[in-house]
């Protein structure tokens, strides 16, 4: 079997607890709470009906109704004294904790007064039971998006409606388009609406903060398959190979840019191999590193990153000048 | 032959003989009467299950209690004890464990995850139906994973213990050990950062949980330290807290930037000719106003724009975007003063 003895043992122990508050509850609906198949209930139920306390004779052992179990109803007769809730370890609270912390500061704008309720009074609860563990961790997640846009994304996502947004791209191109939501992500790095795109006619990962509008329609959604990697964004990987020999300091590229390889020198500097098809993308990246650029291949990368660069300090005319180098 | 009982059946009749048991219960005891030690096949093997299962309830939050008998100070038995054990009163509503659930995917590290898991099936024995989760349906919250220096950190955090690691320095790449009173693990864009005192230098630090190379270990006793004060820590988290607002003013070509737009300030607000750089502003241009907290991110986003937009204000801002851009600029020759390079 591959579940750990420790995870089933919590999970028995659980249901003891939880049949001994409800009485008769469907093996189904074990299931569903424990989030387990019904045949691993009957497994369980099967176990608990032989433990208890040593002898083990029919009166020191875990009961059921067997009359209910017949009809597949769980009803608990004999706990044996173990109806007690297990409290939580303190890394166990720490992580609910932070997490529901991040979430309520950062969903807010996307929940509705009902749903905002429900996060607080969990937080609450949670915190009350476990006392304030959590002040170790504190996670801040992007809340990059106009607050009208991610509240007309969580309405959407909550009735299943389909929506109309308006989307710049890499590129500051804006199109107008019809999505079924199927996910917000919110990450500490971004967030991003992973939808199916009726334009498109495929599942694209929207930018929040490149949403400059939204609105629910008055169409349901429709279903789409969802692969199951695509709520991590990366850059379309079909271009060239692109090598940036970077200065230590801008060591973070090679941590939270999707990258092929990674080769450290000894002096702390170091190369990573990109595939970036979207030269807009490749180029923002190249511009926020440029002080740490050391070399970049091809040249034709480089030099159209120059182009780019110059005509913008261009447009700066005399405002440009007034800036000094600072090195 | 007997068949083998299952070790979470044998975990679950020792819980329920110890929490049972009227005053404790000796190894001996343990091994002859509860179900599933007798498969043990030498005292060795038995010893060694009986180890290991301690382990395994303490790591699950029960603690077996060590109790000596009254005669003789060998003579070691025992027991549960329920109530350190039992979770506060506490009852959730479906909706509730349905957040908590989605709380708890919330980890991408696989033993923070176990963590969480743990912690779901202990709540949802108080809860009282399946969670529901059309409250929270289609939200993903998540933090990216902080790798295998999060869970260690975060015990010697909570015990106040001293940590030693080896750390790379983002600024120099040198690679040195470091001894640091961990105070709190921070998730920010960017990363995982650990802020806590560093030692060696007498001062608070900030340190990125992706530079610390091998593992992390704390060393000393509990309470080696005084949790810091209140304004200490704040002055140490002053970097990560995002800084106070400002205004961007920007000039923009017209009809191009409108995810800048977007978070514009109206043009009702107050904006006359007389704040700082408009009047410079080209006339084939719409000035907008931007509110931003952290000037890095503003630059960054403004730099990708390239001639579209120009920073009028504040200077600091102005002067990031074009120091940027004229080391862009130099790394390649204009093409049009010369051959190219091909």
């Amino acid at each position: 079997m591959a579940e750990r003895a420790s995870e089933r043992l919590l999970r028995l122990l659980g249901m003891i607890t939880y049949l001994d508050r409800h009485a008769g509850v469907p093996v189904e609906q074990v299931a569903a709470h424990f989030g387990v198949s019904p045949r691993q209930v009957i497994d369980d139920v099967d176990t608990l009906w032989m433990t208890g306390t040593p002898g083990y004779y029919p009166h020191d052992l875990i009961d059921f109704d067997a009359a209910s179990y017949e009809e597949g109803v769980v009803r608990l007769t004999e706990a044996r004294g173990m109806t007690r809730p297990l409290r939580l370890g303190t890394r166990e609270a720490v992580a609910l904790v932070a997490a529901l912390r991040a979430m309520r500061e950062a969903l807010d704008p996307s929940l509705d007064a009902e749903r905002s309720q429900v996060l607080s009074s969990a937080l609450e609860k949670l915190t009350a039971a476990t006392g304030e563990a959590a002040a170790g961790v504190d996670v801040r997640l992007a809340v990059d998006g106009a607050p009208q846009v991610v509240a007309a994304i969580g309405s959407a996502l909550q009735s299943g409606r389909r929506m109309w947004l308006r989307y710049v791209n890499a590129s500051d191109v804006a199109s107008e388009r019809e999505v079924d939501p199927i996910r917000l992500v919110t990450s500490d790095e971004r967030s991003y609406l992973l939808a199916w795109c009726l334009r498109a006619g495929g599942e694209r990962l929207f930018r929040v903060d490149r949403v400059v509008a939204a609105r629910a329609l008055d169409v349901p959604a429709e279903p789409h398959p969802v692969s199951g990697r695509a709520t991590d964004f990366r850059p379309d990987a079909s271009g060239g190979l692109v090598t940036l020999r970077l200065a230590s300091r801008a060591r973070w590229v090679a941590e939270s840019v999707p990258v092929e390889a990674v080769r450290n020198d000894p002096d702390g500097s170091f190369e990573v191999d990109l595939r970036v098809a979207n030269q807009a993308w490749l180029r923002h990246l190249v511009l926020s590193v440029a002080e740490d650029v050391l070399e970049v291949r091809p040249s034709e990368v480089a030099a159209a990153v120059a182009d780019f660069a110059r005509d913008a300090l261009e447009a700066y005319g005399p405002l440009g000048e007034q800036a000094a180098p600072t090195s | 032959m007997p068949e083998q009982i299952h070790p979470a059946e044998r975990l679950l009749n020792l819980v329920i003989a110890l929490v049972n048991t009227s005053a404790r219960m000796t190894k001996d005891q343990i091994r002859t009467s509860v179900a599933g030690y007798g498969d043990a096949p030498s005292d060795d093997a038995f010893e060694r299950m009986f180890e290991r299962d301690k382990d395994t309830l303490r790591e699950l939050g029960i603690p077996i209690l060590t109790v000596t008998g009254a005669g003789h100070g060998d003579d070691i038995g025992y027991r549960i004890d329920q109530e350190a054990y039992a979770l506060p009163a506490i009852d959730l509503t479906p909706a509730e464990l349905g957040v908590l659930s989605l709380a708890s995917q919330f980890w991408q590290d696989q033993s923070v995850r176990t963590d969480t898991t743990r912690a779901l099936t202990k709540l949802r024995a108080v809860g009282d139906a399946p969670e529901a989760a059309d409250l929270v349906a289609g939200l993903a919250p998540r933090v990216r994973a902080a790798g295998d220096s999060f869970g260690p950190l975060l015990e010697a955090i909570q015990a106040r213990r001293v940590v030693t690691f080896t750390y790379r320095a983002a600024s120099t790449g040198e690679v040195r050990a470091r001894s640091v009173e961990p105070w709190r693990l921070l998730a920010r864009r960017g990363g995982w950062f650990l802020v806590g005192h560093d030692r060696e230098r007498g001062e608070a630090r900030s340190f990125r949980l992706s530079r610390i190379e091998g593992p992390v270990r704390a060393t000393g006793p509990e309470g080696a330290f005084d949790a810091p004060d209140a304004d200490v820590l704040e002055a140490a988290m002053r970097s990560w807290s995002g800084g106070s607002q400002q205004i961007a003013v920007l000039a923009v070509r017209p009809e191009r930037a409108e995810a800048l737009r977007a978070r514009a300030l109206s043009s009702a607000d107050d904006m006359g000719p007389a704040e700082p750089g408009v009047a410079a502003a080209p006339a084939d241009r719409d000035v907008v106003r931007v509110p931003f907290t952290s000037l890095g991110e503003m630059a960054e986003e403004v730099l990708g724009y390239g001639d579209a937009v120009v920073v009028l204000a504040p200077a600091a801002l102005r002067q990031a975007v074009v120091r940027l851009l004229r080391v862009a600029a130099g790394l390649h020759p204009a093409s049009s003063g010369g051959p190219s390079d091909g």
